[in-house]
């Protein structure tokens, strides 16, 4: 055996399999068949491929038993709830109302397939159509889609469809332009996402206050696209973002890669020229999950739509001409256009934008606006705080941010959130991991931080940049 | 008819929250950048929300609705303590960057699955970073591509796909850069072995194939296959939709693939969630795992008293970085909470996941034969034809109305909405295009043989109805057939405010 069995409960896991309907009537059913043995339906395997022996896994768990070690094994993770989390970068830790998840554990929404039959798949067809419309309206651009698999994956097809599409206008061909502060990660995924299209990137440099270097944006100018962040990656809201498409001109796709929250409280891409605006919708109804099952949007203005990736809901009629719903421009996709496809997605995220939609449905305007300014006020209280700490510094204090900020300790990032975990405290994300100065510590607050964890967090820090730690134990 | 933008209650009403825990007065923000006017989201209470999305859900079909035989799809049950399971803290509230000691059970149900899947397909190495089946297929060829890269062989610049494979196979080779040649199948709906000498080369970087095939037959020269495409030096590639079909019976290892991905939302039982999320694993044979996405999960023994405290067995487990990765496919550890309920489903059954496909190929072979059966007792046998001469099939099926559609008007989609009216899902349509006026048919293994004999009495009735009706069908869903042109000339993508 390869790994342990699970917990058996009862006497050696004699456990018999629940799920099969058909369990202990295989005879009747194979000799309405005329068959003797299970064996006769898998006559057809070559003999050169069937398994000499059985799958050497464990016997089978009952229910309750695999509750047991799911117990075991998952509480032995330490959840954000049980420290005082200031981690965040890209995933944010924010309040799920709990309508949200009775309503999508129901088995309509949760055990349907993609709606190939609009007729009976009403519900979900609508229900992402809504969505379409609530992305629309917070990046304010005419046309979203149903989802992506995560914000990463969103920013590497954004900047694929933008070579699609102008590639033929474009004076530096297949050539996009990055922030250069998109995070290693996300990069990754934007590099394996683009180099089958032989697509050349460049990058886009930042000041150093964290704004775009508006020389370094000029050479863009001509160029199939750009992907900037906003606020950035650092959580920096750059008000030169509303020059980017004045600079970079109209051959050139303006890509924002939005984080979604802000968004109630800074303007929407759309309205300073964005042609495609992703993000990582993960903030609006979904639990971070480890960083899965999250979900990815879509957003774009209409020379892009018809190639974009994902699927797309429309409004139509039925034949007797009541409004009926259903999956439209399908020739974009995989299972008609095969490798001419604009993308190879099938599977989405479709769940998790549904809690999405019902996250935005709940907060509606006022409650969007509201929420972001919990965020910001979290944020801003623990900048007000740490700038009066000796021996920390903010190297973009006078920016402005939202959710997160970098801050610059004496000593390495790694050892401070090594030695803050001995104290409860879940420091922040070390930004050595992201190749940048290895005494940066990004700092995050949602609307779950309170007063009294950035209380907390500020005395251990202090003590810890100052060499006190050992008078707090 | 409700729309959720026909809500609009008063301005602030609905969703109560906390107030900001500094005075907003004294927050800062580029007035430069602030927002002039906020989205026109409705205004909604949590009642009418909550009544809303009810409504919705009852105007949609899932598998605790009702039957849903989609070939392709494996729609089997959803085992529930599997979404009790992704609903605990330490997985919902987790992040991935967290420190190794904080996701230590994690680490180890990601170890477990890695094995579990290596030995179910006979591969080497598994990463469950891939979010989608496609997903899977485009890192699979990823790392072939970077194998070709590293071993001198850039000219293999071409991938084979027979024409009955998914759409997904070639878009995502396609994505990877690689140019695509289909070969037609035989005559009987199997590989044609001629057709694929006679396209092999210097430049066939590698084949992709679904055994059992899209037409649920297993593909029995599959062997010769994977060696005429080793002997021209490329690599062969298992799409796992279909692995419902063989587990614990073969693998894609005994059939000499280089590389599978695993649809965790087919054979392990993620739900479906009307799209997505999905998981698609990949596993490959060793001479590939250096280039699996970054980071896969390894052990080790425990060092540390730290490590003591935080271990959940004998073994430290970590994250590690494959020697020539290619890096980051999803910017996460992929579908962490798929990646759970699917180990619960896999620990209902453990090493009896091979009775599990047993019964999904008995289940479908029976409603092959029930349908056969019931059809020549109707007399109706001359309206359809079976997509392909088969002696058994595997976990599905496909029946071809050409005959009916040319007699009398009845085709494929007018069955499948015939069928909607009867209470079921319609099975695939139309795919694999190789099969004209395809009905493609998967039960699962999850369905009692009476649904079974129920739905080839039903299917039975649907044939035996007439053309007009049928055209009419279907009639008691929420709304009748839907006008699918219309949505493609009108693209009325979302609300329009007043």
């Amino acid at each position: 055996m390869p790994f342990s069995s699970g917990v058996a409960l009862g006497i050696s896991g004699d456990v018999m399999v629940d799920q099969l309907p058909n369990l202990g009537r295989e005879k009747e059913m194979l000799e309405a068949m005329g068959m003797q043995e299970i064996a006769d339906l898998f006559s057809d395997l070559p003999k050169e491929v069937v398994m000499s022996h059985e799958l050497p896994l464990p016997a089978p768990q009952s229910e309750e038993e695999i509750l047991h070690d799911a117990r075991r094994l998952l509480g032995g993770n330490v959840p954000l709830e049980q420290r005082t989390s200031f981690l965040g970068a890209g995933l944010y830790q924010n309040f799920v109302p709990s309508a949200i998840f009775q309503l999508i554990t129901r088995g309509e929404f949760l055990t349907s397939y993609t709606p190939y039959q609009p007729e009976v798949s009403q519900g979900m067809l609508q229900a992402m159509w809504e969505f379409q419309t609530l992305i629309s309206e917070l990046v304010e651009l005419p046309i979203a889609n149903l989802s992506m698999y995560d914000g990463s994956t969103a920013a590497a097809e954004a900047l694929t469809t933008a070579v699609r599409v102008l590639n033929r206008k474009a004076e530096q061909k297949d050539t996009v332009y990055v922030s250069r502060l998109v995070p290693p990660d996300r990069m990754s995924v934007i590099h394996n996402y683009t180099q089958g299209a032989e697509i050349k990137i460049e990058y886009i440099e930042h000041n150093k206050d964290g704004s775009i270097n508006m020389d370094s944006l000029e050479k863009a100018r001509g160029s199939c696209g750009i992907y900037v962040e906003y606020p950035n990656a650092l959580g920096i809201i750059d008000e030169g973002m509303k020059q980017v498409k004045e600079i970079i001109g109209d051959v050139t796709a303006f890509i924002v890669g939005a984080t979604p929250l802000a968004l109630g409280l800074i303007e929407a891409p759309g309205k300073f020229g964005a042609d495609i605006v992703v993000g990582e919708g993960q903030a609006f109804g979904s639990p971070i999950t480890g960083g899965g099952p999250i979900y990815g949007f879509f957003a774009v203005t209409k020379p892009f739509l018809r190639q974009m990736p994902g699927r797309i809901v429309g409004k139509s009629i039925d034949v007797d001409g009541n409004e009926a719903f259903c999956l439209t421009l399908s020739t974009r996709e995989q299972h008609i256009r095969r490798q001419r496809a604009t993308s190879n997605i099938c599977s989405n995220e479709t769940l998790i934008a549904l809690m999405g939609a019902m996250h935005m449905a709940l907060l509606g305007p006022e409650g969007l606006e509201k929420l972001a300014y919990r965020n910001l006020a979290a944020m801003q209280m623990l900048k007000d705080k740490l700038s009066a700490v000796e021996n920390i510094s903010i190297p973009h204090g006078d920016s402005f941010h939202f959710n997160e900020f970098v801050i610059e300790l004496p000593k390495s990032a790694s050892s401070c959130i090594a030695e803050l975990d001995e104290f409860g405290v879940i420091a922040g994300m070390d930004m050595a991991v992201w190749g940048l100065n290895e005494n940066w510590l990004l700092v995050t607050c949602t609307d779950q931080t309170t007063e009294v964890d950035i209380e907390e967090f500020v005395d251990i820090l202090s003590a810890w940049a100052n060499d006190e730690l050992e008078v707090l134990q | 008819m409700s729309h959720l933008f026909e809500f609009n209650g008063a301005e602030g009403k609905g969703y109560s929250q906390p107030s900001p825990i500094m005075d907003v007065s004294k927050l800062k923000l580029p007035g430069s950048m602030k927002r002039e006017s906020l989205p026109r989201w409705p205004r909604v209470s949590e009642p009418e929300m909550v009544r809303h999305y009810t409504w919705l859900s009852k105007r949609n079909f899932g598998i605790d609705t009702g039957f849903y035989p989609l070939g392709s799809c494996t729609m089997k049950h959803n085992p529930r303590v599997n979404e009790a399971i992704a609903q605990m803290p330490g997985i919902a509230n987790i992040h991935p960057h967290q420190p190794e000691s904080h996701l230590q059970g994690l680490l180890s149900i990601y170890h477990e699955m890695q094995e579990m899947l290596g030995i179910c397909a006979g591969m080497d190495a598994v990463t469950l970073q891939p979010v989608a089946g496609a997903q899977g297929e485009f890192t699979a060829i990823r790392c072939f591509q970077e194998y070709f890269r590293k071993t001198g062989q850039t000219q293999r610049t071409k991938v084979i796909v027979p024409d009955s494979a998914h759409g997904t196979n070639p878009a995502s080779a396609s994505m990877c850069g690689f140019e695509i040649i289909e070969i037609p199948s035989s005559a009987d709906g199997r590989l044609d072995l001629d057709a694929l000498r006679a396209v092999v080369g210097e430049d066939t970087a590698a084949m992709m194939i679904t055994n059992p095939n899209t037409l649920g037959i297993f593909e029995a020269e599959v062997v010769e296959a994977s060696q005429i495409i080793h002997d021209a030096g490329g690599l062969m590639y298992y799409d796992g939709a279909n692995f419902n079909a063989i587990l614990g019976w073969t693998n894609p290892g005994l059939m000499g693939f280089d590389a599978v991905h695993y649809n965790l939302h087919k054979t392990f039982s993620q739900p479906h969630g009307g799209g997505g999320p999905g998981s698609g694993p990949i596993g490959v044979k060793a001479h590939l795992a250096e280039f699996l996405p970054s980071p896969i999960v390894g052990k080790r023994e425990i060092q540390t008293e730290d490590e003591h405290l935080y271990a959940v067995d004998d073994c430290w487990y970590t994250w590690e970085t494959p020697e020539s990765t290619i890096g980051k496919v999803q910017q996460w550890h992929g579908n962490a909470g798929a990646v759970v309920r699917c180990w619960a489903y896999y620990r209902r059954y453990g090493r009896d996941l091979k009775t599990m496909s047993e019964h999904a190929v008995l289940n479908a072979n029976y409603l092959r034969h029930a349908i056969l059966t019931k059809a020549e007792e109707a007399g109706v046998t001359h309206m359809f034809t079976e997509g392909a001469p088969i002696n058994v099939c595997k976990h599905e099926f496909t029946i071809s109305m050409t005959p009916a559609k040319e007699s009398m008007g009845i085709s494929a989609m007018d069955v499948a909405k015939g069928l909607l009216d009867m209470g079921y899902m319609a099975p695939t349509v139309y795919f694999p295009q190789i099969v004209p006026e395809c009905l493609m048919i998967e039960p699962t293994e999850t369905e009692s043989k009476e649904t079974l004999d129920e739905f080839a009495t039903n299917f039975i009735k649907v044939l035996q109805t007439d053309a007009e009706t049928l055209h009419e069908s279907p009639t008691t869903t929420p709304v009748r057939r839907v006008d699918e042109v219309y949505a493609a000339r009108n693209l009325i993508l979302r609300y329009e405010m007043d």
